[in-house]
């Protein structure tokens, strides 16, 4: 074959790829001279980071690199790993399946919006990865979904990390008992009561397995008479829990709470457990370090709601000088784009290093979201999640200029629009505009539980 | 009553009065009635676009029986043939419609008990009926089919209604002659929404997708208890499940589902749906997503696009003071309209044969939408097929309609001129047979303003007002005065989509109260200068009305 008709040939076969859109884009840069952060290897000083096919290829000096790359200088810049969030509903057309105490069957990977402006945003505040979680109404709510922010396709599917195991959303305390409890009913009326919930799904989730594996033995020999049993996502995931393929990432506050799910997740052989929240978490410090996954809390956000009185801002640094893996997390689609400044607080409360600060949006979201092994941290062989600081982006001036998610640059400062939506309802109201939109939240989705009573009292966020 | 008295023929027309009664209200579909009996018309002399793109000049069609015999140059023409002049005629096969629903009216769901669940609610409060039958639940008597007939439409494919994702099976009815049994095919394929009944489970797309999951693997099991027990009566029997088994003909890929969508993400999750249990699949209500064509049209998943366009957003441009960047975004609200517009060029390009639903569309803008579709790169050959073959294959009916062949039932459209050319008037319409003149000019309705005093009885008491009802260039507008329900007093409001027929009139009107804005739709029966209907506000109910032409019209004060 000639030239001449080679490259129709290529050209073609690139379309049928781009049409299909399976393919996730992966890139080359060559970022020049930075402080980098490694996060796990100290500061380097002048250093370049090159990235290939999507993938830290080699961190250095001097490096020789292909003539054709994409060169950037980043003299006097910081360069760090991309941010992660460890609780968030960025990207989510649903939060909330309210309407049962367990929905371990249902999963945020099928309600992914990849047209919520909201990845762009978090692009903007150099965050790369979100953990997209179901809502905080059930004790046992849905299976969550780790997104890295392609922003651009139109393919829910090309935004989830395919390498995050699986992780699920459970919920202490007054979210649960309030939507069940005081609105319908239901158990749980108390935290005694979801405690009881919990167990009894695993108690359930065995007596499952023993109905099936009974049938299974049985429904090939001769003259069986079993017949085939009913099929319920909802208990096959509570097995997964506790044949610990799934992570759980539990809303809680209260130290007591906290306890108790230690306790539960003991009593059956789970040890993959993240809380997220965890305002009184500075009481039980010793035991989220020697019992968890570790925890995932705000940096200074508090008294919205009874349950939530007890919290300092000391939360993080205290946890963190115990032992608790710690990060920060933003469950707002405000809070996302600047998680670096959140991390900062802990500097001014507690005096953590800028190295433990800055673990708090990076390696330890990422350890506890279990995907430390590719992201979190500079290092060669991750992948090129990277965000590129005019300062030290602990620094209140700090502002992210370029963002970078496989290589493929997302954001860049220099090139931000007006309008970056991809989609454009044509029927859309175009005036008045509206400064302040609804943000969702940990209680979206559950309002109609509420109307008519005390609706004020829900008006809060988390 | 004794044996004689049996055969006194006032008792009989007694007993006869008795079983109409007691057929249950909903069941108003008879589905035992008879065919006609023989009734031959031929066509003469008339030209003839037997299927998309092609054109017969001087032709004759002959049908009888409601079956298209023959046509040709040169036919045998029974005596008893009646005729009807074809000369500067277009006679077109009769459009099909999917994803329909005029005439069809809710089921009736099973109260909530006492200490009722949300959490573990029964199939049909949770929108989980896929065992309602649409058939159930049709009213062929109903005054709108009648109107789409008139604009061309011969047969529709009926859905049942239902808040919930699975509301039930859909039907083939053919818009024939009232008072006969007009149904084609039932069960004939399951509808899908990604839509639950609200306040219990599941009541988000999170837990739709999880129940469709749980309801393929149990039918899988359910299936093979069946076969089980019809194999050994020696083990526990089936427990009879009316959900389960009537998806067993969806995981055997023998009905496809019918599933509506209303953006490219449902499109996605459709397919995903597919690729983890394969079943038969077909959208409706396609009206974005151009680049996921080519998967589409790789997977052979069946098309339906709505007719139902956005507005131009042009057209709406707000007064006041504009933003800074509102010159760019009215720039990409048109781009979205014109991509929405394109989009059906872009199936036939791709060579999809893709069918249309009038679903959700105001009768008034049917020609309208396909005259812009055809401007934005649809062809008038794409547009016939999208009404006539292509629905009638994805409808499994081909053998029966769709394109004007011998064999064929008589669906026929009688153009005055080239489909969608500008002065084209439909002149007949043959459905199943029985001809439907159109060819009289519907007298000049008056210009003059009318003034209707109306009375409508709601759950507060009774309610009152004026409607005034105009003709302009052909378009009907007017307004509309009721009491406010925040109790200031009267309000004017336009009404909109206005449709007044000899026999009926309709319209609709929004409301707000305070942030939220009801939707209120009045429709009913005109006889002289009396109105008597329904009047059906979104989401609360339906309310008797009835209102009553002035004599004279009042003079407007501006």
């Amino acid at each position: 074959m000639n030239r001449k008709i080679l490259f129709p040939v290529i050209i073609l076969t690139l379309i049928n790829f781009t049409n299909q859109a399976q393919d996730i884009k992966k890139g080359d840069v060559f970022i020049q001279n930075a402080h980098v952060l490694t996060i796990t290897d100290g500061v380097k000083e002048n250093t370049d980071v090159w990235v290939r096919n999507g993938i830290i290829h080699k961190i250095g000096s001097q490096l020789r690199v292909p003539n054709d790359i994409v060169v950037i200088d980043a003299r006097g810049k910081f360069l760090m790993p991309g941010i992660i969030d460890a609780h968030s509903h960025v990207a989510l057309e649903a939060i909330n399946e309210a309407s049962s105490p367990i929905t371990a069957e249902v999963k945020m990977g099928d309600v992914i919006d990849p047209f919520d402006i909201g990845i762009y945003r978090a692009l903007a505040g150099g965050t790369t990865i979100s953990h997209a979680m179901h809502g905080s109404a059930n004790a046992i709510g849905g299976q969550n979904i780790t997104l890295k922010h392609r922003y651009g396709t139109f393919n829910p599917d090309d935004l989830v990390m395919k390498e995050a195991p699986r992780t699920i959303k459970f919920a202490l305390g007054e979210n649960p008992t309030r939507v069940h409890g005081r609105g319908k009913n239901l158990q749980p009326r108390s935290r005694m009561g979801v405690e009881a919930v919990i167990r009894n799904g695993f108690e359930e989730a065995i007596q499952y397995k023993q109905t099936w594996e009974a049938w299974n033995k049985a429904k090939n020999q001769k003259n069986n008479r079993q017949v085939p049993p009913t099929f319920s996502s909802r208990l096959e995931t509570l097995l997964d829990i506790l044949e610990g393929e799934i992570i759980i990432h539990c809303h809680s506050y209260r130290a007591d709470e906290i306890y108790m799910l230690i306790q539960v997740c003991k009593d059956y052989g789970v040890d993959k457990i993240v809380f997220s929240h965890v305002n009184e978490g500075f009481k039980v410090a010793p035991e989220l370090a020697n019992n968890t996954m570790g925890a995932s809390v705000f940096s200074d956000w508090w008294a919205y709601k009874f349950e939530v009185y007890y919290s300092t801002a000391y939360n993080a640094a205290i946890l963190t000088k115990n032992g608790v893996i710690t990060s920060i997390n933003s469950d707002s689609a405000e809070l996302i784009r600047h998680l670096y400044h959140e991390a900062a607080k802990t500097q001014r409360y507690g005096g953590l290093s800028d190295e433990e600060a800055l673990a708090l949006i990076t390696i330890n979201p990422a350890r506890q979201l279990g995907i430390d092994q590719w992201v979190g941290s500079i290092e060669e062989g991750k992948q090129g999640d990277l965000v590129l600081f005019d300062k030290h982006p602990l620094s209140i001036y700090a502002i992210p200029e370029m963002t970078w998610v496989d290589g493929i640059k997302y954001f860049d400062r220099k090139e931000d629009k007006t309008d970056q939506r991809l989609k454009v309802d044509p029927e859309e109201t175009l005036e008045p505009m509206f400064l302040h939109a609804d943000h969702v939240n940990c209680m979206s989705n559950v309002d109609f539980f509420f109307t008519g009573f005390g609706r004020n009292l829900f008006e809060h966020n988390h | 009553m004794n044996f004689k008295d049996l055969l006194n023929p006032s008792t009989v027309s007694w007993l006869f009065l008795l079983i109409l009664v007691s057929q249950p209200l909903f069941s108003q579909s008879d589905r035992n009635g008879e065919r006609r009996l023989g009734s031959s018309y031929v066509i003469t002399n008339t030209t003839l676009i037997p299927s998309p793109g092609e054109i017969l000049q001087s032709q004759h069609v002959l049908f009888e029986d409601g079956i298209i015999r023959a046509f040709g140059k040169d036919l045998l023409i029974p005596a008893d043939a009646q005729e009807i002049k074809g000369d500067s005629l277009f006679v077109y096969g009769g459009f099909i419609d999917m994803a329909n629903k005029t005439g069809v009216v809710e089921p009736t769901i099973p109260e909530k008990p006492d200490n009722f669940d949300p959490s573990n609610p029964m199939p049909e409060i949770a929108g989980i009926h896929p065992h309602f039958n649409v058939t159930d639940y049709y009213q062929q008597t109903n005054p709108h089919d009648k109107e789409w007939r008139k604009l061309g439409f011969t047969l529709a494919q009926k859905l049942p209604l239902g808040k919930g994702m699975l509301p039930g099976t859909s039907a083939l009815l053919i818009y024939g002659q009232e008072g006969k049994n007009n149904l084609i095919t039932e069960n004939q394929s399951i509808y899908f929404k990604f839509s639950t009944a609200g306040g219990v489970y599941p009541n988000t797309n999170l837990g739709v997708m999880a129940t469709w999951r749980d309801l393929i693997q149990n039918a899988r099991l359910y299936q093979q208890h069946q076969e089980m027990y019809a194999a050994d009566r020696n083990i526990r029997r089936l427990e009879k499940n009316p959900v389960l088994e009537a998806l067993i003909p969806v995981i055997k890929g023998q009905t496809p589902v019918l599933l509506e969508i209303s953006g490219e993400l449902d499109i996605q999750r459709a397919l995903k749906m597919q690729d983890e249990n394969y079943f038969r699949i077909i959208l409706t209500g396609i009206n974005e997503g151009d680049h996921l064509i080519p998967l589409l049209k790789e997977k052979q998943i069946g098309a339906v696009l709505t007719l139902n366009l956005p507005e131009d957003p042009s057209t709406e441009v707000p007064d006041g003071e504009k933003s800074k960047d509102f010159e760019s975004r009215i720039q990409r609200a048109k781009e979205a309209y014109q991509k929405s517009l394109a989009l059906a060029g872009k199936y036939e390009a791709a060579g999809i044969p893709f069918a249309l639903t009038t679903k959700h569309l105001p009768r008034g803008d049917f020609f309208k939408n396909l005259q812009l579709m055809i401007e934005n790169g649809l062809s008038k050959e794409g547009a016939l097929a999208a009404l006539t073959v292509n629905p009638a294959k994805l409808l499994g009916i081909s053998d029966r309609t769709g394109t004007i062949s011998e064999g064929k039932m008589a669906n026929l459209l009688i153009m005055t001129d080239t489909l969608f050319s500008e002065n084209a008037n439909i002149h007949m319409v043959v459905s199943d047979g029985y001809l439907f003149d159109y060819s009289e000019k519907p007298e000049k309705l008056s210009e003059e303003e009318t003034t209707w005093d109306y009375e409508a009885e709601t759950e507060d008491g009774k309610s009152s007002g004026t409607w005034k009802i105009k003709q302009k260039e052909g378009k009907w507008t007017g307004t509309i005065t009721f009491e406010d329900p925040q109790g200031q007093g009267m309000k004017t409001t336009a009404i909109e989509n206005v449709i007044i027929t000899t026999e009926n009139m309709q319209f609709s009107f929004t409301v707000s109260v305070k942030n939220n804005t009801m939707e209120v739709e009045v429709s009913g029966n005109l006889s002289g200068e009396k109105f008597s209907g329904d009047m059906k506000i979104v989401g609360y109910g339906n309310f008797p009305v009835k209102a009553v032409k002035r004599d004279k019209p009042e003079k407007s004060n501006e």
